[in-house]
């Protein structure tokens, strides 16, 4: 188990929000669970190659030899870009189920919505 | 640094699991989203640490419109809790999820492999990416010429939520006053202040657009700063008179023109058939364009997404 400190963490904070997403009743509570977990995943792949002193991979610098162990990942880093946005517009996704589950049961608690859909 | 930071970012993620107050919620949300942004930066990676600040605004503003339009609908049927939680059903709802994730937290720690990371990718892509893509920026050159497939399926799945949200929203029947240019009462320090930042915000998003190969920035966060813009635009006038149609037309347009411009000159390898003398002003001709692009679908599906939440739409 040879952690860095910002992996352990994420992870940490990656089952506190699944612990969250248990035990939450309401259902805004949940979407914001959701938006913990995608931090908490984001964080853990920025962390990849982390060291001291990190630089970001921007600028002519980086192809110089001296400086090449010290720059950080840029994969992750496209790839995390993406996954922020498109975590933005499955939560809008989210909310607005969540104002049309409202408007029908006029409450957001997961145990009277599902009782009520049983009949 | 990063390791107070940390701590202060797990506290914050405590006290949201942990507060029964929807509206606290949504502000220690905020506050928890500019601690990542700064840890992100942090951890070498400031085009992510930009997107995460802009992208914190949004999610906020969406809470905020979401928990207003509870108390428009109607009163919350579900009884207040009891005031004072007794020992006995608290352990009953907390000890057996905090038992069971626990207990995955620690399989996931024993069962993770020792492992170094492979940096192939790094290297090479770092050594080629002015060759091949061109500009400063690695992480511009990466998701607009290596992984260039990754954009094109971001920007679809921008579609399909743009499409999801004006599907499932519903139009209120909210009375609009027609071309009156009537201030919201009360709030003439804020929206003097928001006239004075408005503009700026256009110019900074622009900016980040045209430098995004060079600087920290690009087409996703340039749109959501330009989305903003027009947030502000509608916060001080509160006047609605832009077609929500047309916009979405447009935001059809520009993905269609982003996929063919990207089939054209990097899958067809375009690039390939310059001459040397004008490769380098191709490249950045190619990376502005996109970019711009780019900026345009993120700005217009936040702007649609936006109007279709504060619920007003002209007929």
């Amino acid at each position: 188990m040879n952690f860095e400190i910002v992996e352990l963490f994420s992870i940490i904070l990656f089952f506190i929000s699944f612990f969250g997403l248990i035990t939450s009743k309401k259902a805004l509570k949940s979407i914001v669970f959701t938006l913990l977990l995608q931090t908490a995943v984001v964080m853990f792949f920025l962390s990849i190659g982390f060291g001291e002193n990190i630089l970001p991979p921007i600028g002519e610098y980086v192809a110089n030899p001296d400086y090449v162990h010290r720059v950080a990942d840029p994969l992750p880093q496209a790839l995390m870009l993406t996954a922020i946005i498109i975590g933005v517009s499955v939560s809008a996704i989210n909310i607005v189920m969540l104002m049309t589950i409202f408007r029908k049961h006029k409450t957001t608690d997961w145990d009277i919505i599902k009782k009520e859909n049983m009949g | 640094m990063i390791q107070v930071l940390l701590v202060l970012w797990l506290a914050m993620a405590m006290m949201i699991v942990f507060e029964r107050k929807i509206a606290k919620i949504i502000i220690f949300f905020g506050i928890f989203s500019l601690i990542t942004s700064f840890c992100f930066l942090l951890l070498g990676s400031p085009d992510v640490a930009m997107a995460e600040a802009a992208v914190s605004v949004f999610t906020t503003i969406f809470f905020v419109v979401c928990f207003e339009k509870y108390h428009n609908l109607g009163v919350d049927k579900t009884t207040e809790p009891p005031p004072k939680l007794k020992v006995l059903t608290f352990l009953k709802t907390y000890t057996l999820p905090l038992v069971f994730s626990g207990f995955l937290f620690m399989l996931f720690l024993y069962f993770i492999p020792e492992y170094t990371v492979n940096t192939y990718l790094k290297t090479q892509y770092i050594a080629m990416f002015a060759r091949d893509v061109g500009g400063e920026n690695v992480v511009t050159a990466i998701y607009l010429g290596y992984r260039v497939y990754d954009t094109l399926f971001e920007a679809l799945i921008l579609v399909v939520s743009v499409i999801a949200v004006s599907h499932m929203s519903w139009y209120e029947g909210v009375s609009v006053k027609d071309d009156t240019d009537v201030e919201i009462d009360g709030t003439e320090m804020a929206i003097f202040t928001l006239r004075i930042v408005c503009p700026l915000l256009l110019i900074f998003g622009i900016y980040l657009i045209a430098n995004g190969q060079l600087t920290p920035g690009g087409g996703f966060q340039g749109g959501v700063v330009i989305a903003t813009f027009f947030i502000c635009r509608y916060l001080i006038y509160d006047i609605y008179d832009i077609r929500i149609g047309r916009i979405i037309r447009i935001e059809e347009l520009v993905f269609a023109v982003t996929t063919l411009l990207a089939v054209f000159i990097v899958f067809l390898g375009a690039s390939a058939y310059m001459p040397a003398n004008y490769l380098t002003i191709f490249q950045d001709v190619y990376l502005v364009l996109m970019n711009a692009l780019i900026g345009m679908k993120v700005a217009c599906a936040f702007f649609i997404i936006f109007y279709r939440y504060i619920g007003i739409e002209r007929k």
